[in-house]
């Protein structure tokens, strides 16, 4: 079995792990962090969306061995420390969640989104931007809230575009 | 936008209840529970895991029908690492019973459901494995133990099971017929139910007068709830204890114990369930599924923990089902346009074998929808076919009655040349007539129907729809407006228990529901805090684990809040009586010299006041005698029966693009009467996603079969039409509280509204947007751009010329 090495969250990690082995799986299963979630097998959901050197992947369909020596975001990586981050608050403040198992890989989806678009997004083109994430709570008339607001408060708080 | 709440003040019904010093009742308070959720310390099942745990996985039927002529284990159990293979002569030999899923709705408000020539109702034999034959694609027919799931999923494909092919049945109305394939030789035919109820004379006796008849009948197809939580099991034998522990996500972990330990023949204090998050359940994940006894089982039989975790192909063919309802309901109208009579006959598929008959029960008692209808007939049917069992879903059975009577006024208004909001409001059940009793005996406890129609009239802006449709047909498209009211009945299991439990710095209130996303922890919290005026961020609820969760109905119909604020508050009632007696105790007073007044008790002589938490802190340090050892704590059970009627209407815009078939929802306003509302950010997100889920019946979603082969064609969510961000639009909601006179706190219910007019007043929309083009037609759900489409292909070919027909009876 292959040593796969990675950061996660800031913390270097490292399992052997057969080399299937699925990045969502990695995580939940070798590194027992549970807030990514696989809901659909097929990359339809984006419950298990993580980043990968900050860009957003469906960690269900990403081999673990495809994040070697990479640095990884989950959800048990937004916030820092105590205080949570703007898209936390956000769907907190705007009710966002109901089940909250799509959540994680929504709010990672989220976070890419608006880091990616350069300014505060329109609920329209959140509906797009968010095509990738299925939620089957809430209609997603709270989500596409919480995300416009998240996204002006973080180009508020001094968030620049990342270059492409 | 526009999440406005138009708030009433009530009466209360309890000392403790009182509008005025409500700090946390009605206010949109942040959830207690979203903490863990953002930040990826959810509990779902799957995040449960014991160190030496081994992995199951199902050997499942490829046939819809098929008899099993023996299943050899030889090969698999040769496999790396399987520590076991089980078929249903195992189940057999160990002595474990079918399922008891008590399917047939029993409280004195359900309507009675009957056997054909009022035989009770067969309901199969559900057991974890079966060994006679499968009776649908999927069936689960052994399972394989192995110390990994991979190892579990080869090994299961080399147990070799050899079947008999049989003829088979999907569709109810094939499956009726009285030389359909049948599934159960106990039975004649298929069907288990055909019971009639109203007054079949009289109504046919106003059918034969009436001026006019409208009828219209369709299929309310299948579909699957797709929580996103896949479903999974985790059990857990000790033999040194004798005792088993299941994790799974339900509706309710009390009920899945008690039937869990029929199955296993095992005492139910040897059995221990346990159920914190659930991602998604809306009725799908209530009844118990095999693979929770599986695990518990085979967990003895090997020795080990056992996990089950499914993939999203098997929950497509192996959650329990929704909908699958044929229904034909016919109106006799007067000449003025007054409805006189209704028949309705609803046929409902109920799979395999008997989960519940809730879908084809709870819409009985509510055909004649929100409307004065002296006389009504119904015949309610049900039958087996092959495939997977249907269970109540999001507003069981609410949804298609719904369709049927609004969908027959639309078609009533067309065909009288009356405008189909001035139809309804000639018929609709008037306040003053309030509680009413419907044609077939419901009781509707309270309502105001037409001022929901003309609030939401206002909040649609339905007077500027012909303005919009003429700018959309300037674009070259066709805007179609829907308009629906809805009446639905919340029942549910009628006990409830909650144990409240006053310490130094905290109240605990345990209680038997189970929400998958409702927001108990908050909703209740708010409420105990208000009855006993202590602060809302020091309550917290306890729900899910049957060690310490002693009785409770679960989560399900709408029950929750209304049995949960109900209890909360008769025990608040005794824990203030325990409390004084507490206090008179702690400071050595005669009891009359302790009053209780909003929070505090209070020595009436001195003015001195204690708070609960002063003397719950007292309390803990002193020793008490026998009868207040316990401390400031009480449990109290409660059976409440009656059951409440949420209303409310709902419209829709969608444009149709006419070269494409495309539709677009541009519009969605509802009113949605819940009598008193908790928490309105949580009412709100209800509706939205409720709506959603009728939206997404009425458009894409379908649980097809391929009727030539049986075989289930939908497998995932690449071919399972879904909600997506981009296929909804911002909705418009307003709450209506008219509080019900039925319990203290006058609460009806939130989670079902959404959905219960979203199927009609879609297809409502739909089908008057194509009115200008194809006449008055009649389209099956879902509306997919295909069938608009062909619809719009076919009215070209053969032009027809639209007029308002009127029909005479005879």
């Amino acid at each position: 079995m292959p040593l796969i090495a990675m950061r996660v969250n800031g913390e270097e990690v490292e399992r052997e792990a057969p080399d299937h082995t699925l990045l969502a799986f990695f995580l939940r299963e070798q590194l027992g962090m549970t807030g990514t979630h696989v809901g659909c097998d097929t990359s339809q959901c984006g419950c298990c969306v993580v980043r990968i050197d900050g860009e957003s992947v469906k960690s269900c369909t990403t081999l673990a061995v495809q994040a070697q020596g990479r640095s990884v975001t989950t959800i048990e990586g937004l916030a820092e420390g105590e205080a949570l981050h703007p898209i936390q608050k956000a769907f907190r403040r705007m009710h966002a969640l109901q089940c909250g198992y799509c959540t994680p890989g929504m709010m990672m989806s989220a976070v890419d989104l608006i880091e990616r678009h350069g300014k505060p997004l329109t609920p329209d083109e959140v509906r797009e931007g968010m095509e990738g994430n299925l939620c089957r709570c809430t209609g997603y008339h709270n989500i596409v809230k919480a995300i416009v607001v998240a996204s002006e408060e973080m180009y508020a708080g001094g968030l620049k575009a990342e270059t492409p | 936008m526009n999440d406005r709440v138009i708030t009433a003040l009530g009466n209360g019904g309890s000392p403790l209840i009182n509008d005025r010093l409500f700090k946390a009742i009605g206010k949109p308070l942040e959830r207690k529970e979203d903490l863990r959720l953002i930040t990826g310390k959810g509990r779902f099942t799957d995040d449960f895991t014991f160190a030496n745990q081994s992995w199951a996985w199902l050997v499942r039927s490829p046939y819809p029908h098929a008899r099993i002529v023996g299943i050899d284990k030889t090969a698999a159990l040769a496999m790396p690492g399987v520590l076991g293979v089980f078929t249903g002569a195992d189940c057999l030999a160990d002595g474990l019973k079918a399922i008891q899923h008590n399917p047939v709705p029993s409280t004195k408000y359900d309507v009675k459901l009957r056997g054909p020539d009022d035989t009770p109702v067969f309901a199969g034999r559900h057991f974890l494995l079966p060994v006679d034959k499968a009776r649908y694609v999927g069936e689960a027919l052994a399972i394989v133990i192995a110390e990994t799931r991979d190892q579990a999923s080869a090994a299961a494909e080399a147990v070799e099971v050899e079947y008999e092919e049989l003829p088979w049945v999907a569709d109810s109305q094939e499956a009726i017929k009285p030389d359909a394939p049948r599934l159960w030789d106990d039975l004649p035919s298929n069907v288990l139910v055909d019971a009639t109820f109203g007054n079949v004379e009289e109504t046919d006796r106003a059918f034969a007068s009436a001026a006019h008849v409208v009828t219209f009948r369709q299929h309310v197809g299948r579909v699957t709830g797709m929580g996103l939580e896949p479903r999974a099991a985790l059990g857990h034998y000790e033999a040194d204890r004798d005792a088993y522990t299941l994790y799974a996500g339900s509706g309710g972990a009390v009920r899945q114990k008690k039937e869990l330990s029929e199955v296993l023949g095992v005492d139910q204090k040897n059995i221990r369930v346990l159920s914190f998050d659930v991602g998604g359940n809306f009725g799908t994940r209530n009844r118990l599924y095999v693979e929770s006894g599986l695990v518990l089982w085979a967990s003895k039989k090997v020795g080990r923990p056992v996990k089950f975790r499914a993939e999203r192909s098997e929950s497509f063919l192996t959650d329990y089902q929704g909908r699958d309802l044929v229904t034909e309901v016919s109106l006799a109208i007067d000449k003025n346009g007054k409805f006189l009579a209704m028949r309705a006959d609803n046929l409902s598929n109920v799979g395999s074998v008997l989960v519940s008959l809730s879908p084809l029960g709870k819409g009985s008692g509510l055909i004649t929808g929100n409307y004065d209808i002296p006389l009504a007939t119904l015949r309610a049917r049900a039958v087996f076919s092959n495939t997977m069992a249907t269970q109540a879903y999001r507003s069981s059975g609410r949804p298609e009655v719904t369709y049927a009577i609004e969908r027959v006024v639309d078609k009533a208004a067309r065909q009288l040349g009356i405008d189909r909001v001035e139809l309804r409001r000639r018929n609709l059940v008037k306040r003053e007539q309030m509680p009413y009793v419907n044609a077939v005996g419901s009781t509707y406890d309270s309502g105001e129907y037409e001022i929901n129609m003309d609030a939401l009239i206002q909040l649609g802006d339905f007077a500027g729809a012909e303005a919009r449709r003429a700018e959309a047909k300037a674009r070259g498209k066709l805007l179609g407006i829907g308009f629906v009211n809805y009446v639905e009945s919340s029942i549910g299991t009628p006990k409830e228990r909650v144990d409240l439990i006053v310490r130094e710095k905290s109240v605990e209130v345990v209680i038997g529901t189970q929400p998958a996303g409702q927001g108990h922890e908050t909703s209740f919290a708010q409420v105990t805090a208000d009855v006993l005026n202590v602060p809302f961020e020091n309550v917290f609820i306890t729900m899910g684990d049957t060690d310490v969760v002693t009785a409770g109905g679960g989560t399900h119909s709408g029950r929750s809040m209304r049995h949960a604020s109900t209890v909360i508050v008769m025990a608040a009632e005794e824990l203030v009586a325990l409390g004084r007696r507490m206090t008179a105790h702690l400071f050595d007073l005669p009891l009359d010299q302790v009053v209780y007044d909003d929070g505090v008790f209070r020595n009436i002589a001195d003015e001195t006041a204690w708070t609960w938490f002063d003397v719950a802190a007292k309390a803990a340090t002193t020793d008490l005698p026998p009868e207040l050892r316990g401390g400031l704590r009480v449990r109290c059970d409660n059976e409440m029966h009656t059951p409440v009627f949420p209303n409310g209407a709902c419209m829709c815009e969608i444009e149709i693009d006419p070269e494409t078939g495309s539709l677009e929802i541009k519009r969605y306003a509802t009113i949605d009467d819940v009598g008193r509302c908790i928490n309105p950010l949580i009412v709100h997100g209800q509706t939205h996603g409720g709506i959603a889920q009728g939206v997404g019946q009425a458009m894409w979603e379908g649980c097809h079969i391929d009727p030539a082969s049986g075989q289930p064609l939908v497998g995932s969510l690449m071919d399972y039409g879904m909600p997506r961000f981009d296929n909804l639009p911002t909705f418009r909601n307003e709450i209506a509280e008219v509080l019900s006179p039925t319990n203290p706190f006058g609460v009806k219910a939130g989670g079902e509204g959404g959905t219960t007019g979203a199927l009609a007043v879609i297809m409502s929309a739909v089908e008057d947007a194509l009115l200008p083009v194809c006449g008055p037609i009649e389209m099956d759900m879902p509306a997919t751009p295909l069938k608009v489409w062909t619809a719009l292909q076919a009215a070209k070919a053969a032009p027809r010329k639209v007029k308002s027909e009127v029909t005479a009876c005879p």
